[in-house]
């Protein structure tokens, strides 16, 4: 138990360079982009003097090392700045976003996990046979079609044309469950059918390769039926490869979810960041990504610390 | 002969795709970029055998020269993530150290970037052109190239057949070239069949956010993300590119599989 | 009507949380809100200071000024009820209509008109307008109280563009709020106007949410533009921030929203054949069209710009681009504006042969012209790629360049581009069109039109208030424009709305706004 709580401590400490880091990119690649956010405050009417006042207000005028140092100091002191935009604390906002993000990221991850896992198992115990290329080329197309485009149909047969979904809107779990579950469903189910094909796919190869290993063979010799050789044997060791991809898709998605959320106008956090993108919003792009980048540091660290649940050989160490 | 059968059908579509892409570098039934507003949504059949688009320019042209657009963009992307990363990867994992501690803790900010927002970010400031995707892009799979690679050499570096090479003689050059870098092409091979698809639909990603290669010259991914704004007066739009990036990754995919079966010495025991 | 209850309450019952009661129990409620689209959330709801055009306008249900603009742009009478302008131009004495009252219940008088004026004037309120007045831009006003009902504005020369300048969206119509709207120190904490809504509910990045003022004291005039009748028919209107164009198409035809202010002239025919959907389609009073920096070594060649205007099929791309709705116009000034003159109107005349020999005469060697656009406003990206290929066939290579608009925004101001694929939002009088490309690129790069005659023509359309005096300006000012090719204006857009049938009584506006007032939900 102290040594797990040392290895804890251990990788937090070695994520602060990491986490550095990914200030100092975001504050500079950010800056390195043309576009004035004063200038589209203002827009095509604005004048050269307007211009300079508004970006004195903004404190836009100091040279960038001190405007970053300014924003470390604050960031450090558990200030994230208010947006540019529409004057909202940036801690409040990423917050808020994040919660909407999360429920439908989580929801889909778990369902795409459920169905992936026995397909992926499947496809490797019938292994080049019909039952594995169905299910090849089944995970193939979820994995190229632009989740855009998938979002966009789903919208269109059952928004549009069959009417059973609400095509637009968002309403908070907390203030209406019933209704905020019907403005969830096509997003969840878009995303979930998306990551199953990545997630059926690894499984499916890694279980592949467990099933040459030789204990397979070992505990089929010693006569054990065919179900509990997969589930007892082949089904642990195969997961944990696809563990590992679960955590980076899991970090990844609240970035990458943005298209989604546009598609479906859910105000989530991938959203917030292409719109402070595209507005030159400074401090919710900072924000944003030095938030994504924690979230998927301690994903990335619970990934790791449950290793050892569904591989045998780490906990042996 | 295990994984033949899909390996067959893997390469016969990548086939068909390399000779659409390259015939489009000679020829294509119509100039991909000229346009005819006499004649636009022109529904598939007839003169235009796809039919036409917005601009009245044919869809089988701009899908053949689209080929040709996306695969290079994929081909680059992958080329330049697998050769950074491995070279990258092998020293990480081979040298170790401080080395190897500065580079994880640049691949681990680079990962907790989400990947088409560095994109995003950079191909604002490269400009939105080939040469902007294939370097955000690059860069942003370079790290699990790099992991994957590290995380090889790392299991091989303790095994016998390195000791052997090193007590005989040869250099750390020649025992990574030709006994630590073939060891690793299996898991290389696979993330870069796997990245061929990435890429293909992160460009698709980045053009419906108005960021992708920019039209007029076509890629299968600006076409599809184009397709949106007609999609219930002209549906083939949206269906002739979505199905070539299906068949696209299809093919890589099942290559991939293939290709790993080939290399991966457990393979030969069975 | 059964159509759309229906659909509400299928995803309760598919989805067994009818017990739950969400969708059925907001539908009990009886009157449900209007609901409309917006593209993209406000930015404050302080008028004229932290704001876009999407601010402006929702603000304009909760706060009026003491003139507005018309339909057609001109301005008019809104909390003033009559104004005197006095024989030497610099007096005016605005008389505020009576029984007017603020949202919580304090009657309009002249205090608050002259208490928000000197806020307006505060440097530190950082209102847009400001600089107009304050005498940095050449016209100092003041303004100070007469009786209850009487404001006295006083200028120190005489302008033309006093009342117009009043009525500007951009500056929140110069709207007066109550003194309540300001938190204890002094910052702004919420609207307390006069309006026929009031600001009921802002959820960022969502929806906001208006309420019915029932004492509201609506002009009998017929509604139009920001003023005259504003009476408010419904009891709330929610407007939804959608920025997909095709998730708020398709929201608009599942009866998700009501009405949807902002069509893409794309979908306009579909909707026109849905008899579900009405649609209304105005002209528009913006520009769009190809700047041409007149300082590149290319492109600075008149003759090399001349051969561009002629090389282009003008009215071809309008067609498209606005699926016939609009007219090619070659002249920054709308075909609108009642200014809008024979000169203004003349036609684009292509002539390939001549635009091959101008070029040449000019010493075109090939050399692409980097022409920029940017896929945020897609009529820009498709214009600019039209342009290619009619300027292709003219011998004249264009590259397309493809950029976020914040960039393009950024080359437009400092004039760092060889041409580009622009928009101009909204002027309401001529004197504003070209004021808004004509000036000196060394103090102000994002001019395009640096002609100093021109300049001193404009400067007097500014002063001069005699409309036939200022006409025969504008037609002088339009001939140099001509003559120039700064830029090649090619149309000036146009508006579309469409509302379901259940909507009644929405028009869409030359300017473009989403105005709830008028608009009746009939859910029998």
């Amino acid at each position: 138990m102290k040594s797990l709580i040392a290895y804890i401590f251990r990788r937090l400490l070695w994520t602060l360079p990491t986490l550095l880091l990914v200030a100092i990119m975001v504050f500079f690649l950010v800056r390195l982009v043309p576009g004035d956010p004063a200038q589209l405050i203002l827009g095509d009417q604005a004048s050269v003097e307007d211009l300079a006042a508004l970006r004195a207000r903004l404190g836009l005028d100091h040279s960038i090392p001190a405007q970053f140092l300014t924003w470390l100091g604050d960031v450090l002191q558990g200030d994230l700045g208010y947006s540019i935009t529409n004057g909202q604390p940036v801690a409040q906002l990423l917050l808020d976003r994040f919660q909407v993000s999360a429920v439908i990221v989580l929801t889909a991850v778990t369902l795409a996990i459920l169905i992936a896992v026995p397909l992926g198992m499947l496809a490797a115990w019938k292994q080049n046979r019909a039952t594995d290329l169905t299910v090849v080329v089944l995970a193939t197309l979820l994995m190229s079609v632009p989740s855009f485009w998938l979002g966009l149909m789903f919208l269109l047969t059952f928004g549009l044309t069959l009417g059973w979904l609400p095509v637009v809107g968002f309403v908070p779990f907390s203030t209406d469950f019933g209704a905020a579950l019907a403005y969830v469903v096509m997003p969840v189910a878009t995303l979930t059918l998306v990551e199953m094909g990545v997630l059926t796919r690894m499984m499916r190869a890694s279980a592949i390769e467990v099933l040459r290993l030789e204990y397979v063979t070992h505990a089929r010799a010693k006569g054990l039926s065919e179900r509990r050789v997969l589930l007892r044997h082949v089904l642990p060791n195969a997961f944990a490869p696809t563990w590992t991809m679960i955590g980076l898709v899991l970090g990844g998605l609240l970035g990458g979810i943005a298209v989604l959320e546009t598609v479906f106008t859910i105000p989530g956090l991938g959203r917030l960041m292409v719109e402070s993108i595209f507005q030159r919003d400074y401090p919710v792009i900072q924000g944003c990504l030095l938030f994504t980048a924690v979230i998927y540091v301690i994903v990335n660290l619970i990934v790791d610390l449950c290793y050892p649940l569904f591989d045998p050989r780490v906990t042996a160490r | 002969m295990k994984g033949r059968l899909n390996f067959l059908i893997g390469a016969a579509l990548l086939l068909v795709i390399l000779v659409m892409a390259l015939t489009a570098t000679v020829w294509t039934p119509f100039d991909p970029l000229a346009l005819d507003l006499r004649a636009r949504f022109l529904p598939p059949g007839g003169a235009h055998l796809l039919g036409t688009d917005e601009f009245g320019r044919d869809v089988l042209s701009r899908l053949m020269s689209g080929a040709t657009q996306s695969l290079t963009v994929a081909a680059f992307t992958v080329g330049f993530a697998t050769l950074f990363g491995t070279l990258l990867g092998l020293f990480s994992g081979y040298v170790g150290g401080t080395l190897d501690r500065i580079l994880m803790v640049i691949s681990d900010a680079v990962l907790a970037f989400p990947g088409t927002l560095l994109a995003l970010a950079l191909l604002v400031v490269m400009g939105p052109n080939v040469y902007g995707i294939v370097l955000a892009l690059g860069i942003a799979y370079t790290p699990s190239m790099l992991r994957i690679v590290r995380g090889t050499v790392m299991s091989l570096r303790e095994r016998e057949f390195i000791e052997a090479s090193h007590v005989i003689g040869n250099s750390e050059w020649a025992t990574m070239l030709r006994h630590v870098l073939p060891n690793c092409i299996a898991p290389i091979t696979v993330l870069a069949t796997s990245m061929f698809g990435w890429v293909i639909l992160a460009e698709s990603g980045l053009s419906f956010l108005g960021l992708g290669v920019p039209p007029p010259q076509p890629t299968w991914g600006n076409m599809l993300s184009t397709a949106r704004d007609h999609i219930d007066r002209a549906v083939w739009l949206g269906i002739f590119p979505g199905l070539c990036i299906s068949a696209t990754l299809l093919g890589v995919i099942l290559l991939g599989d293939g290709l790993r079966d080939r290399f991966d010495p457990r393979t030969e025991n069975t | 009507m059964k159509r759309r209850s229906f659909l509400t309450q299928v995803p309760a019952f598919a989805l067994g949380v009818s017990a739950l009661g969400g969708p059925l129990a907001a539908l009990a409620q009886g009157t449900r809100p209007l609901r409309m689209r917006l593209n993209a959330d406000i930015r404050s709801t302080d008028p004229g200071v932290n704001r876009d055009a999407n601010t402006d306008f929702i603000m304009s249900h909760v706060v009026e000024g003491l003139v507005g603009y018309r339909d057609d742009a001109s301005v008019g009478p809104m909390l003033a009820e009559s104004w005197e302008i006095s024989e030497d131009g610099r007096t005016y004495t605005f008389t505020l209509r009576e029984g007017v009252t603020f949202h919580n219940g304090a009657p309009l008088t002249s205090a608050e008109v002259v208490w928000c004026w000197s806020r307006y004037m505060d440097p530190e309120t950082g209102w847009r307008g400001a600089r107009d007045y304050n005498g940095e831009r050449g016209l100092t006003v003041t303004a100070e109280a007469g009786d209850a009902r009487t404001v006295i504005f006083t200028l120190d020369t005489p302008n033309a563009l006093f009342l117009t300048n009043l009525a500007r969206t951009d500056c929140g119509q110069t709207g007066i709020y109550h003194p309540d709207s300001l938190a204890a120190d002094g910052s702004w904490s919420e609207p307390v106007g006069t309006g026929p809504f009031m600001l009921s509910q802002w959820e960022r990045g969502q929806y906001l949410e208006l309420t019915r003022f029932d004492d509201y004291a609506a002009l009998d005039t017929p509604r139009t533009g920001l003023v005259g009748d504003k009476t408010p028919l419904v009891e709330t209107v929610r407007y939804l921030i959608i920025p997909e164009d095709s998730s708020a198409r398709a929201a608009l035809l599942s009866g998700d929203i009501d009405i949807m202010p902002d069509v893409a002239t794309a979908d306009y025919a579909g909707f026109q054949s849905n008899p579900e959907i009405t649609t209304d389609n105005v002209p528009g009073f913006g520009v769009g069209g190809f700047l041409l920096q007149t300082t590149d070594p290319v492109i600075g060649d008149l003759r090399m710009r001349q051969a561009l205007k002629l090389a282009l099929d003008a009215p071809q791309i309008v067609d498209i681009l606005t699926e016939g709705l609009a007219e090619a116009n070659q002249s920054v000034v709308p075909p609108g504006s009642p200014y809008f003159s024979e000169i203004m109107a003349t036609p684009f005349q292509r002539d390939v042969a001549r635009a091959r020999d101008l070029a040449a005469e000019a010493g075109y060697d090939g050399t692409p012209i980097v022409l920029l656009a940017t896929q945020h406003y897609p009529q820009l990206f498709d214009m600019a790629v039209m342009a290619q290929a009619m300027l292709a066939e003219a011998g004249i290579t264009v590259e397309v360049e493809v950029l976020d608009w914040a960039t393009l925004l950024d080359r437009y101001s400092s004039g760092n581009y060889q041409a580009m694929a622009f928009t101009f939002s909204a002027r309401l009088d001529p004197a504003l069109s070209y004021d808004m490309i004509s000036g000196d690129k060394a103090e102000q790069p994002r001019k395009v039109w640096d002609n100093p005659k021109a300049r001193e023509v404009l400067k007097r359309s500014m002063i001069e208030s005699d409309p036939a005096q200022r006409q025969q300006l504008f037609d002088q000012l339009e001939e140099m424009f001509q003559a120039d090719v700064p830029m090649i204006p090619l149309y000036s857009g146009n508006r579309i709305s469409a509302s379901r049938a259940a909507a009644e009584g929405y028009a869409s506006w030359s300017v473009g706004s989403p105005r709830a007032w008028g608009v009746s939900l009939d859910e029998a």
